[in-house]
This record gives C-alpha cells, sequence and structure tokens, in this order.
C-alpha cells in the first residue's frame, strides 16, 4: 500500500515596524517603490543593518514552536541572479537557524499528534515582478521585508492533517502578535512537498513540490489530489518525476511550473556585513516567559470548560475574543460568555464590520451581563437586547434592566400567585392537562408571561405550573 | 608658482589659519599641478565644485585642521553627485546619491575634495594597471607601478597634488602604493573607519585608510574619519584614540617583534638591509626587539585567493545593469543580459577573479576551499594575538621589493598577488598595518616599512613611526623641495 509523506515550508512575513535590513517601514501601501531605501535597493556600499525587532519576533515563534535556540547565530548568504533580488545574494539564515527541532500538536477529529519542526530562520523577501505587456515591473516595496520561513520534519500523512498543521502554525503566530498570516494577501506562503511510499519501505518516493496555495482550504485540496496523482502515475508503473507545481484554483488541480534543477548551487558562505548575534540564557528565557497562552493550550482549557468545539474553533480564529474571554474566564461562566461572543457579538461585528475594540463593549459591563443571565434575572431575549446596548453604549447593565423594567421574577410565592390566578381564569385547559394535552401547558405559560408582562422567570414558571397542574 | 601642497597638514594648517593663504589658493594649486603633471592620478576632478566651496569657506572660520584642505579620495568610495566608477567600464556614468560616511565626516570638517582617484578596477589589482582609465603613473618614475589598487591616491599623494587621500586595502592596497610612492598609508584596524559607502570588493577584509605625506599627517585624518557607524555593524565601539598624544613619544622600552618570515631570502637585500637599519636604530634607543614566527603566514594567497575571491564574486553580483551601472543594448532575455551587461562591464582581471571566486564557494568546494581557508584564518588570527600579547608592535618590509616595471606582472594572475604576501596576514587578522618610507634603493625609489599593531592600537604605531621618521629625515617629495 502506498502512503503519503508530506512536508511544509511555511514563509510569514512579521508585523515589524520596520524591514529586515533596513529602516525603511514594513508597511502595505499601494504606492510602488514607496517604501524603500538605498539598502533595500541594493544600492552600492550600503550595507545591512539588522532589526532586532525582528529577531525578538523570530524568537517568540521558536519558542511557541517548542524549538531549540541557536544562541550563537550569524547569517549567510544565498546567493543566485533573478531580477528581483537586488543584491544578487539573500540575507538568510543557513548554517544557525534561530530556532531548529521543534514541534507542535495538531489535532484531527479529537485525534492528537505532534508533527515536528526541522528549522525556523529568519531571512528576507525579494522584489515583487509585476509581469505587464511592455515587459516586467520590480516593485520593491517588499524588498528587505522579514520573513521567517518555518520548515517542517516530513512528518504529515495527509491533507487533512496538513491543514491542520498550518492552521495550528496560523492561530500560534496570530497568538504571538507578530505577523498577520493571511494566507490570501500573500503574508503567509506554503509550499508543500508530497511523497509516496510503500507503507512498510524506509525509502522515501520522488517528491513534488506544490507552490502557490492561496487558502488554508487549499492546502488540503492540492495535497489530496496531488496524492491521487501520484497514486495514479505509480499504479500505471510510470515514475514520479522530482517538479515543481503549482495549485490551480479554478481546476482543483496541481499543474508542472518547472522540472527541478538537479542540485541547485547557491554557493551559501557567512554574511560577513552582520557581525554573530549572541542571545543569552537569560534573554531566551525572558522571551519564553512572556509568552502568551497559546491557542493549543486554551483549547484544551475551554473543552474542559464545557465550550462547544465550533465555539472554541471561533474564539481561537479571533484572537480579539479570545483575549475579551481570557479576561472573564475565572469570574463568569465560560459557557455563556463564549456563546455570547461568537454568537451575538460576532454577528454584530460581522453586521457593521468592526473590530471588537472599535465597539463600545466593556469587560465589566459583558460580565454584568453574563452574571444576570446565569442567575436568571433576564431572559435570554432580554439578554440579547442588553447586549445590543452595551456593544454600542457604555451603560451599566443594571441601569438598562431598569430603565427598561427587565427586572425578572423569581420570586416562588410571587410567581405561584400569579399562576394560581391564570389558572382560575382557565379551568378548561386544566382539563385539557389531564386529558394528555401538550398544548395546555403552553398556552398556560402565554398567559401567565404575558399576566407579568414578560418579567416571570420562564424557567420557574415553567417548573412550578407542572407541580401546580399535577396537584389537580 | 606656489608650492603649499609640499607642506605637512600642519604646517597648511596654520597658513590658513593666520589667513597667509586662502582655501582658494590651495584649490588653484592642486587644480594646475594636476594639468600639468600628467600622474593620471584622477578619473573625476571636480573643478568648479572644489573651486566654488573654497571660495564659500573664506568667511567661515579656520575650525579644524583639515579645513580648507584639497583633498582626493579612492573612486571606490561614493560621493553624493561626483560620479563613482571604481575604475570600471561597468560604473562609468554612475553618480552615487549618497556620501559615504568618512566623506560626510570629510565634508563635515571642510575639507574639499577635489576629485576621485584612479585605481585597478573594483580594487583589483596590485599595479593600478586594470583601470578601465589606464594606469596611474608613479612620481619617482613614470616607468615604475605605483601599486595598487589605491594607485591614484598614492600618486596624488606622492606627487603633492592634494593635501592627503583616501585609499581602501583589502589586501594590501593602501601599503603597498604607499611603499612604492614613498608615503605613510595605514590600514587601520578592521572596524576602526566604518564601510558604509565604500563599494565593497571582500566585505570581511576592506578598511578605508589615509594615505599621507607624513605621520603626523597620518594621525590627523584617521582620527577624523574613525569611529562607530550605526550603518556599519562592523564598526567598533572603542572610542577614538588621541593619536596626536603619541606623535613624539619616546619608543623607549617598546618591545617589537620582527617575523622571520618578513625577513627571509624572498626579500629583496636592499629591502631587508633597510629594514635591518631602523632595527639596529631601535635598539640603540633602547627598544626590544626580537625575532619570532608566526604560523600560516605563508598561506596568505591561498586565504586570499578562496576568502577575499568568494567574498568577492558575492558582492559583485548585484552589478547586473538593472537599476545601475552598465547595460548591455543586446539582449533578448534576462540570462542574455546578465550574461552580455557583465561580459560588456567588467575588466579582464575582475572577471578572472569572480570565477575564482565563485568556483571556490561552488557546492562541495565551499567545504574543501572556504570553511577550510576560515579555520587557517582564525588559526593564524590566534597566533598573531599570541605574539601581540608579548610585544607591542611587528614591523617588517611592506613589501618583497620596490616598484617594479610597468607591465612586468600583468600577464601573470599569481604574480600580483605575491605583492601582497606580507600584507595579506594582516587583512586576515583584522589588525591594523602602516607602510612608512624608511629609505630608498639604489634607483632612488622608496622602500617602506610595515609596522602591524595590535586591535585598536594605531595610536602605539603612530608613536613608533614618528619617532623611525623624526630619526630618518627621508626627502620622501619625489618633486624636489623646490622654492616655496
Amino acid at each position: 500500500m502506498l502512503v503519503p509523506t508530506i512536508g511544509i515550508e511555511v514563509h510569514v512575513e512579521l508585523k515589524s515596524k520596520t524591514k529586515v535590513y533596513s529602516d525603511s517601514l514594513n508597511a502595505f501601501t499601494p504606492e510602488a517603490n514607496k517604501n524603500i531605501t538605498l539598502i533595500d535597493f541594493g544600492y552600492p556600499g550600503t550595507l545591512p543593518v539588522l532589526n532586532r525587532e525582528v529577531i525578538d519576533m523570530a524568537l517568540k515563534a521558536s519558542l511557541a514552536l517548542n524549538c531549540h535556540i541557536n544562541q550563537v547565530m550569524h547569517w549567510d548568504r544565498k546567493n543566485y541572479f533573478y531580477p528581483d533580488l537586488p543584491k544578487g545574494y539573500q540575507i538568510t539564515q543557513q548554517d544557525t537557524p534561530i530556532g531548529y527541532d521543534g514541534y507542535i500538536e495538531i489535532d484531527v477529529d479529537g485525534h492528537k499528534k505532534k508533527i515536528g519542526i526541522e528549522r525556523v530562520h529568519i531571512e528576507e523577501d525579494t522584489c515583487k515582478s509585476i509581469h505587464a505587456d511592455t515587459g516586467t515591473k520590480l516593485n520593491f516595496n517588499r524588498a528587505g521585508v522579514p520573513l521567517i520561513e518555518i520548515v517542517s520534519k516530513p512528518d504529515i500523512a495527509s491533507g487533512e492533517e496538513a491543514m491542520a498543521y498550518v492552521e495550528t502554525l496560523r492561530s500560534i503566530l496570530l497568538y504571538l502578535g507578530i505577523s498577520d498570516v493571511k494566507i490570501e494577501e500573500g503574508s503567509m506562503r506554503c509550499d508543500t512537498n508530497v511523497s509516496l511510499k510503500e507503507a512498510d519501505s524506509d525509502i522515501l518516493g520522488t517528491k513534488c513540490e506544490i507552490k502557490n496555495i492561496g487558502s488554508i482550504s487549499n492546502v488540503k485540496h492540492s495535497i489530496d489530489f496531488e496524492i491521487k496523482r501520484q497514486q495514479a502515475l505509480l499504479e500505471q508503473g510510470k515514475s514520479i518525476v522530482e517538479e515543481t507545481r503549482r495549485f490551480d484554483d479554478k481546476t482543483g488541480k496541481t499543474v508542472l511550473m518547472r522540472v527541478k534543477e538537479t542540485g541547485n548551487d547557491y554557493r551559501y558562505f557567512p554574511e560577513p556585513d552582520i557581525p554573530y548575534v549572541i542571545l543569552t540564557k537569560e534573554e531566551i528565557a525572558d522571551a519564553k516567559a512572556a509568552l502568551p497562552v497559546l491557542p493549543t493550550v486554551l483549547k484544551d482549557k475551554y473543552r474542559m470548560a464545557g465550550i462547544n468545539d465550533i465555539a472554541i474553533k471561533t474564539i481561537l480564529a479571533n484572537p480579539e475574543l479570545c483575549h475579551f474571554l481570557e479576561e472573564l474566564f475565572t469570574t463568569t461562566n465560560p459557557v455563556i460568555s463564549a456563546n455570547l461572543l461568537t454568537g451575538d457579538v460576532m454577528s454584530y461585528l460581522n453586521k457593521e464590520k468592526v473590530m471588537l475594540q472599535d465597539t463600545k463593549l466593556t469587560v465589566k459591563n459583558f460580565h454584568d451581563l453574563v452574571v444576570v443571565l446565569e442567575k436568571k434575572e433576564v431572559s435570554s431575549k432580554q439578554g440579547k437586547e442588553i447586549l445590543e446596548v452595551l456593544l454600542q453604549q457604555d451603560i451599566p447593565v443594571e441601569k438598562i434592566m431598569s430603565d427598561r423594567g427587565m427586572v425578572q421574577i423569581s420570586d416562588e410565592d410571587t410567581l405561584k400567585a400569579m399562576i394560581t390566578e391564570v389558572l382560575t381564569a382557565n379551568p378548561d385547559s386544566i382539563t385539557d392537562f389531564k386529558a394528555g394535552k401538550d398544548r395546555a401547558v403552553k398556552f398556560l405559560m402565554g398567559q401567565i408571561m404575558k399576566a407579568s408582562k414578560g418579567q416571570a422567570n420562564p424557567m420557574m414558571v415553567n417548573k412550578l405550573l407542572i407541580e401546580q397542574l399535577n396537584r389537580y | 608658482m606656489t608650492n603649499y601642497l609640499d607642506l605637512s597638514i600642519a604646517e597648511l594648517h596654520q597658513l590658513l589659519k593666520a589667513k597667509t593663504i586662502k582655501p582658494l589658493d590651495l584649490v588653484l594649486e592642486a587644480l594646475k599641478r594636476i594639468e600639468e603633471n600628467d600622474l593620471n592620478a584622477f578619473i573625476t576632478l571636480d573643478k568648479e565644485g572644489a573651486i566654488a566651496e573654497a571660495k564659500a569657506l573664506e568667511t567661515e572660520e579656520v575650525d579644524n585642521l583639515l579645513y580648507g584642505l584639497p583633498i582626493a579620495i579612492k573612486d571606490n568610495i561614493v560621493t553624493n553627485g561626483m560620479r563613482t566608477t571604481c575604475a570600471s567600464k561597468m560604473l562609468e556614468d554612475f553618480v552615487p546619491v549618497y556620501d559615504a560616511t568618512v566623506v560626510e565626516k570629510l565634508r563635515k570638517k571642510h575639507a574639499i575634495i577635489i576629485g576621485k582617484t584612479n585605481m585597478d578596477e573594483f580594487a583589483m589589482g596590485s599595479t593600478g594597471e586594470t583601470s578601465y582609465f589606464k594606469a596611474a603613473v608613479n612620481p619617482w618614475n613614470p616607468d615604475k607601478v605605483t601599486g595598487g589598487s589605491s594607485s591614484g591616491s598614492a600618486a596624488a599623494v606622492s606627487g603633492r597634488l592634494c593635501a592627503f587621500a583616501l585609499g581602501s586595502d583589502t589586501g594590501g592596497s593602501i601599503r603597498q602604493p604607499a611603499s612604492f610612492c614613498g608615503l605613510v598609508g595605514l590600514k587601520p584596524t578592521y572596524g576602526r573607519v566604518s564601510r558604509y559607502g565604500l563599494l565593497a570588493f571582500a566585505s570581511s577584509l576592506d578598511q578605508i585608510g589615509p594615505m599621507t605625506k607624513t605621520v603626523a599627517d597620518n594621525a590627523h585624518v584617521l582620527a577624523a574619519i574613525a569611529g562607530r557607524d550605526e550603518s556599519d555593524l562592523t564598526s567598533g565601539h572603542q572610542p577614538v584614540d588621541n593619536y596626536t598624544e603619541y606623535l613624539g613619544k619616546d619608543p623607549k622600552g617598546m618591545r617589537i617583534a620582527v617575523p622571520r618570515y618578513y625577513m627571509s631570502e624572498t626579500i629583496h637585500h636592499e629591502v631587508r638591509e633597510a629594514v635591518e637599519d631602523v632595527m639596529k636604530l631601535l635598539c640603540d634607543r633602547g627598544v626590544t626587539v626580537d625575532y619570532v614566527d608566526i604560523p600560516y603566514m605563508e598561506y596568505a594567497i591561498p586565504l586570499y585567493q578562496v576568502i577575499a575571491l568568494g567574498e568577492a564574486s558575492s558582492n559583485l553580483a548585484r552589478y547586473d545593469g538593472l537599476r545601475y551601472g552598465h547595460l548591455t543594448k543586446d539582449y533578448h532575455d534576462i540570462e542574455s543580459l546578465y550574461k552580455k551587461t557583465r561580459a560588456e562591464g567588467f575588466g579582464h582581471e575582475v572577471k578572472r577573479r569572480i570565477m575564482i571566486g565563485s568556483y571556490v564557494l561552488s557546492g562541495k568546494n565551499a567545504d574543501i576551499y572556504y570553511t577550510k581557508a576560515l579555520k587557517v584564518r582564525k588559526a593564524l588570527t590566534e597566533h598573531f594575538q599570541k605574539i601581540l600579547a608579548d610585544y607591542d608592535l611587528i614591523i617588517g618590509p611592506t613589501n618583497t621589493n620596490v616598484a617594479y616595471n610597468v607591465g612586468t606582472k600583468m600577464d601573470d594572475a599569481l604574480k600580483s598577488f605575491y605583492d601582497d604576501i606580507l600584507t595579506i596576514p594582516v587583512n586576515m587578522a583584522g589588525l591594523p598595518g602602516m607602510s612608512l618610507p624608511i629609505g630608498f634603493n639604489h634607483e632612488a625609489l622608496p622602500i617602506g616599512m610595515h609596522i602591524i599593531g595590535n586591535y585598536y592600537e594605531e595610536g602605539k604605531m603612530y608613536q613608533l613611526a614618528s619617532y623611525i621618521e623624526q630619526a630618518l629625515q627621508l626627502d620622501t617629495n619625489p618633486r624636489g623641495r623646490k622654492s616655496c
């Protein structure tokens, strides 16, 4: 039987303030060649200046991916000629990647698996080539944008695992706040290597690299297709040619880009313009201590608290919701909080196209709302109404409730009196109930709620009503 | 007819300060001398700019030693708005948009840059003959080479065409021409002077330094250009020493080492004898002078070929015609654009060195050659450090001989490297090295002595050099002391 072996290389753009080897702004701008300096242009006589913020970000990522850290690092030159490479070499870390030999844990249908991380290294992005009829144009805005390249070990066995790996990686990096990690916008780029081998063999098959994967779900689709393609070839007795393929979103197929030239000669050697960087044990320990709680850990915590998987997924994909939830987690009911955040709050944000921090919702107000909901002092319908107000105005929950007469009646004696009154007025319904007609309860509930102007605690009313009916 | 440019920096400063002369007098004298002496020292002259600047300075206060002095900059150091060619067709029309850090520093001192000096193309050569603009001429004897690669800077200072010049030194490119032209040339400690704005040849070896008429001049210029530069991460944080304090200080009690390798049969006997005379002079003054051995020095050439040329092959990759410099007119795709642009733009020696450099970094060769060379370099450095832990300075000859005939080494790729066997080890170790005139051979050609110091100890080198200069009282002006 043939089984797939999959490894993934992920390039992630870091959102440092400035570029990795120059002080030009690292920011998107629609104007071509705006965020550039002479250094990014490979101008004669200029020298790279290493951006410390980039090292700190890469260190965070490496630690979050459970990597060992190279305490003594240097940079290397990767030499090749290409128009998008201004200096004729890329400054990267070949010999001493900042992080190596780490792992992350993925979760496919409740099944946990460790995927090894081979290395994490710092490098610079190239220019963007824009091919027009009049020739190729170069936009240097991207030249020198800091990247980390995260190379997995070939531990991935299916398209689904690959997708889970990329998703997990993405959520971790998002949590670290070091990148936008938007695969659609190119701030995260995945290249996958796929090969097939006999299940009982140690010899790996010939691999093909897939580039141009434009979304997380396409990680799975492209790999699934590629596995089938290679399988079909092998079953026909044909051999796999080592090649680079790209995924075509429209057809759902991988197509040949180029056959791999053997032995690309990049003439690596240590970058003489950047002195060695030494990370002390203290620096590394401090960075480790300062890491936020990671989504992989949060996921388990939320599950233990009883939050459902769909809500967990939504929360983890939206760090702002997660930070909000974390602030409330120990002081309120996490399930109610999570449901409100992923339900009403999310749909408000989506509808208004705003971020949570753009709304007026405060942790304090949200906390109070969850408390009155949990105590059933307001109905869930009232809760929605209050939330709607809180998203737009910072008004205490108590005040909204009293302004709108939203006090819920939960006093047993008061409720019992109301029930008795309604039952006395509707003797037919009691008869119906005894005859086994469920509708009678619904009708009576409606009457009681109406009589209480909607302020009666419906769950208590329901309980007390049935108790009383059974007594007849 | 004036001869102010025969004077030292301090002497010129006195005259300027006393308003006996104006910066314009010096600039005009410089331009006149350049016109009259066909030394081909300059690739680009900025007559109008220099005159305008000199005039503008007349109303300002003469506030420092370099104020108003006409100076020259090697043409691999960028000057804003002034063509910088690296003596290559590749950059024949390249006009930089910024000043190198050293240029910025000199401009702030109001030194007047009169032009850019000739050199071996991309600093690759030891005679000045690989220049696309033809070789500079040795003022001592037009049949002899100036040395290189800072050929034009050496010719300009030796010919007294300017007050001083900057050169750059990767394997001996300041010291060797200084020695051939009777100058004081210093390659500072690697990191003492910012490389920002120096068109890189071999980044781990390159260093900019002063080429001057006297030891004191040299100290004044180094003080002006040295220091940490945030634009060059390899520049050192050490505070800049007060070099003038060392000038004229008694060398008595100093400990000096002479590597036996430096005094072998390979060295011409006239050169050796001149160095021995100085050794005797020092001994008489109470200086300890011992012969020592420094292993691995003999590997200088292979080390240079692997490390310097490997780095060069990468540093010169950016000259592809796409953003600046020469672009071929005749291409049909990106590959032919690269090939033709570079084939047309680079000269023979540069191409040869790029090829060797690419070869030593290629595939498995990187391990066989490059990694091994780094190990040898480290070992050599450690041996230097061992000696310098016991001794203040190391001395010897700068070169195996004096300036040789033009055209003799052009056809032999290895021979021109052999000029640098005594100077390359110093670059490999990152130490400061100086060439100081100590005499003349039978043809009246200058002989240079090499002084090597410990890291950031240029001060001690000036101390020794100024003593020797004072003791020998050589006339190093090839123009002869005419009336002033």
